[in-house]
């Protein structure tokens, strides 16, 4: 099948890439450019383990086609920390017990930053109803919740 | 246990955590070795079917494609997913060999026939659609009860009437006269139930990287959750050398009693014999729906008859275990059913059996919880059932009945330590019991409340039905940190950060000073895996065990240093000091580098190595609560607040405790109202073969509120008092929820999950003869 080339800037870094019309985003992200923090779990839209901010959309890399990014801004979990310094999600994921297997975490935590982007003093049910869409087997979700509140609040106090 | 407990009892973040919050974690998808080649599986599409004839020939000519193999390729040897030849007891349920690494014949649809080896995953898949399998198709059974007809298709020819195992209870559990008990009982109440095949639902998918190299060293990247046992067992299924394999777990997605088993690995080291190259097979999430372990579904009978005062007197279990086209772990998992169900109460006279049936199914195995939370859900509602009909209250009914410390526990071994009691009180105070028990029957329109409980005890490890063995090896850096060599498995559950705290608290070193050595049979020593609860138990045991010996090497080094003896010396923050003048001290860093560094010509790297098998096994008990709010418009129901009551001994870490208890409840909110497995009749596939048909909870579908109680009392044998938490979180959930669903509106589900429909459909057959 044709190749064509697409520029995707991922995490800061500009990227020509040559694909083929049907590759996904998160094929891309894990086989070409070897982001593999980027997860795939159910392949098909359902659980949100793959999620990347698009444009500081949360989207889904499992079913987005990698030439439907072209000239856009990717954010992968590896672009979250800046500078070595963790984001306050990151921080709080890890202090409040919100990461145990860890698969769903770096889909959590782009939703998350999408989230607090958008609506920085949420509520525990608009974290919930926000976060519906990613699904974890292991926590039960109580620490997650937890921890998207306490990073809004830490980012709150300027923390930022 | 005098001295006070600097470590142990903190809510301390497991070190490598961070990893996987910066995605720099790595799961078996995400490792990658040169020259690498993509595997993929042919899975058959029928139930039941002969493989007259593969012709590969196609797929092999395509451009891309290093290897194409089926059964004629596999060694011919029968394998056991779940292992062979575990010291076990009682024997009739030891594992059984039953296949081949590609199906000689198809068991169920999903079975692997053929697989494939290419230069990437699109060539892969391209070479699958051109394998021409020639099948005949045969006569298949999925209901267990009609595979035991005369007559039924043979799904192995061993199994007469499909019949993998009758087992009756381990003697222990054989008590009494069961038909006089239940005559001179006052109540007697018998409920048939079905609990239906529960997917693990781990969100990483079943994978593998084999690499077999020149040397035939086989290096094997797997989420099996008992790598020297799985180590073993790849041995003998190609006759190799344990020596020349190594299993590497590397970050895991979650097992949930599914890493039990081992799945693709057998095939992607096939693939990677054959081609000389590394070979990558990742399942599909489809693909994990219909061929790998789900837990056992079950129909059984549950009979109990109580004295007037609400004492049980009579108890009996008939089981009947649907196992799929192998047998896995259903027979033990199914076996076990009467252990818990029997073990929980005490009671005079019981007794009970399970029958364990091949039917041309996806394979059945291992849980969570292990059968418990299958068979709990009967054995509670049961309780509840009784309590209606004694006029008691559920709480007073269980209290009455609960065995305490010292009584036989339900693996024929005394209690060590059993605070149920508390759980129970606790629980019921949390939820609001008294106020809400029965209260709002009649409240709010088409919603109805009610709340409602259930209890378990559970076990710390397999012994004695099982050996239970783990090594630990401690030893000392020249800087006065140290490394803690272990191998349980990590399927997410924390377990090196308990350990890492338990190696602390024994060291008397801070925990940030402790590094895990782990994930590879190579480099550490045997232990036999995550499962039952038994990590913090068993290879605890072993760690602190091993911290003893580390630490007596320690203050004897010292004691030449300081000119005192060991017996008088201690280690606290990083220095080692006599305890009857602590300003006579020495730093562990000092220490251990002049043991490693020095012209004496006596060097020694300061070290403790244990091995440990339980002779003991403390149980870990705990109480659950729910309240739910019902429409008795849309059968929905929706959950309010959540209560679980946990006696798991001392915890190490108050965090880890909570996070295993509140996962507990989302699966059991899933095994208990939403997630149905469903096979079509007519096809045997598999319908709900993805997260939009099988419906697992996400964060709309958990209770509002969910609060962990733990009951926090050390219990005598666990290390520093620590008794099992992986499995109890989710074991009663689901029958607490049943329990409240019947407070609230009046009906006894017994089908498991109780979805919209069932509920509506309860309803509809009850109004008629009330109000
Ligand atoms: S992997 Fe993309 S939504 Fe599940
Ligand atoms: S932490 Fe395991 S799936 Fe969320």
């Amino acid at each position: 099948m044709k190749k064509e080339i697409i520029n995707l800037t991922v995490n800061g870094t500009l990227h020509e890439i040559s694909v083929e019309p049907q590759v996904t985003l998160n094929e891309v992200l894990r086989e070409q450019l070897d982001l593999t923090g980027t997860k795939l779990s159910c392949g098909a839209g359902e659980c949100g383990a793959c999620t990347v901010l698009i444009d500081g959309k949360p989207e889904l890399s499992c079913c987005t086609l990698a030439m439907t990014a072209n000239g856009k801004d990717i954010l992968t979990i590896e672009g979250l920390a800046r500078d070595g310094e963790l984001h306050p999600l990151q921080k709080a994921f890890v202090e409040c017990g919100a990461i145990q297997c860890g698969f769903c975490t770096p889909g959590m935590l782009l939703t998350s930053k999408a989230l607090l982007d958008e609506n920085p003093d949420p509520t525990r049910e608009e974290v919930k109803s926000y976060l519906s869409g990613n699904l974890c087997r292991c926590t039960g979700y109580v620490k997650i919740v937890d921890a998207v509140l306490a990073a809004a609040t830490e980012m709150n106090k300027g923390g930022k | 246990m005098s001295q006070k407990l600097t470590c142990v009892g903190k809510r301390i973040t497991q070190k490598d955590v961070l990893l996987k919050a910066t995605g720099e974690a790595r799961y078996v998808p995400d490792v990658r070795l040169p020259g690498m080649l993509w595997g993929k599986v042919l899975h058959s599409p029928y139930p039941h079917a002969k493989i007259k004839k593969i012709d590969k020939s196609k797929a092999e000519k395509l451009p891309g494609v290093a290897a194409v193999i089926t059964v004629e390729d596999a060694p011919k040897i029968l394998w056991a997913r779940s292992f062979r030849d575990m010291p076990m007891a009682p024997s009739g349920a030891l594992q059984r060999a039953d296949e081949y690494i590609l199906a000689d014949k198809a068991r169920y649809v999903g079975d692997p026939v053929a697989a494939i080896a290419a230069v990437d995953e699109k060539t892969a898949e391209e070479a699958l659609e051109l394998i021409e399998v020639d099948y005949e198709q045969l006569p298949f059974v999925l209901d267990p009860f009609e595979a035991i007809k005369p007559g039924a298709p043979l799904v192995h020819d061993y199994a007469k009437n499909n019949m993998a195992v009758h087992l009756t209870p381990p003697p222990f559990l054989v008590k009494g006269d069961v038909e006089k008990g239940f005559a001179e009982s006052d109540v007697v109440v018998e409920e048939k139930f079905f609990v239906s095949k529960q997917v693990a639902c781990q969100m990483e998918t079943q994978s593998c990287v084999a690499s077999v190299d020149s040397s035939g060293k086989i290096t094997c990247y797997s989420p099996c959750q008992l790598a020297h046992p799985f180590r073993r067992e790849l041995g003998k299924m190609f006759n190799v050398p344990v020596g020349k394999i190594n299993v590497i777990n590397p970050f895991v997605g979650g097992s949930f009693g599914c890493r039990l088993s081992c799945h693709n690995e057998p095939i992607c080291v096939l693939l990677s014999m054959k081609t000389h190259k590394p070979v990558k097979l990742v399942y599909s999430k489809e693909e994990d729906f219909i061929s790998i372990d789900t837990r056992t579904p079950h129909y059984y009978t549950v009979k109990m008859g109580f004295k007037k005062d609400g004492t049980l007197n009579a108890m009996n279990l008939d089981v009947t275990t649907w196992a799929g086209g192998y047998l896995s772990r259903a027979q033990l998992a199914g076996g076990i059913t009467l252990i818990w169900g029997l073990g929980h109460y005490r009671c005079p006279n019981m007794n009970g059996s399970c029958d364990v049936i091949y039917t041309n199914t996806t394979v059945a195995g291992a849980g969570r919880g292990f059968g418990n939370p299958a068979i709990m859900w009967g054995v509670e509602e049961v309780v509840d059932m009784a309590a209606e009909k004694l006029g008691m209250n559920p709480v007073e009914l269980r209290l009455k009945n609960t065995k305490q410390t010292g009584e036989m526990a339900n693996m024929g071994l005394p209690i060590e330590s059993s605070y149920i009691d508390d759980c129970i009180r606790e629980g019921a105070r949390a939820i609001g019991w008294d106020e809400k028990r029965g209260k709002n029957k009649g409240g709010n329109g088409t919603l109805k409340r009610g709340v409602g409980m259930a209890t378990m005890t559970h076990c710390s490890g397999a012994w004695p039905l099982l050996i239970e063995h783990s090594n630990a090896f401690i030893k000392f850096n020249e800087d006065g940190t140290a490394d803690l060599t272990v191998n349980p498995g990590s399927p997410g559950t924390h377990i090196w950060g308990t350990l890492s705290q338990i190696a602390a608290e024994g060291l008397g070193i801070p925990v940030e000073d402790i590094y895990i050595v782990t994930g590879e049979t190579d480099k550490t020593m045997f232990d036999l895996g995550s499962h039952a609860s038994r990590s913090t138990y068993v290879t605890g045991n072993a760690v602190l065990e091993a911290a003893r010996l580390a630490k007596k090497q320690l203050l004897e080094r010292a004691g030449k240093i300081l000119s005192e003896s060991p017996d008088d010396l201690d280690v606290r923050d990083r220095q080692i000091y006599v305890k009857s003048n602590p300003e006579k001290k020495t730093s562990v860093a000092n220490v251990c580098s002049q043991a490693i560094y020095n012209l004496k010509g006596d060097s020694m790297n300061i070290s403790g190595k244990s091995s440990w098998c339980s002779h003991y096994n403390s149980i870990p008990t705990a109480a659950y609560f729910a309240e739910v709010e019902v429409d008795t418009e849309t059968g929905e129901v929706k959950i309010l607040n959540f209560v679980t009551a946990v006696d798991c001994g001392k915890a190490i870490n108050p965090m880890t405790v909570e996070g295993q208890c509140e996962g507990g409840v989302q699966q059991g909110v899933g095994y208990g109202l939403t997630e149905d497995y469903v096979i079509n009749k007519n096809t045997g596939a598999v319908e709900s073969n993805n997260f939009t048909s099988y419906k697992m909870p996400g964060t709309m579908d958990m209770p509002e509120t969910t609060k962990t109680i733990i009951i926090d009392k050390p219990d005598p044998k666990g290390p520093f008092g620590a008794k099992g938490v992986g499995e109890p979180g989710l074991v009663g959930v689901a029958p607490a929820i049943g329990n409240a669903i019947h407070d609230a509106v009046g009906v006894w589900m017994k089908d498991l999950p109780a979805t919209p429909e069932k509920i509506l459909k309860a309803l509809m057959e009850k109004s008629p003869q009330q109000d």
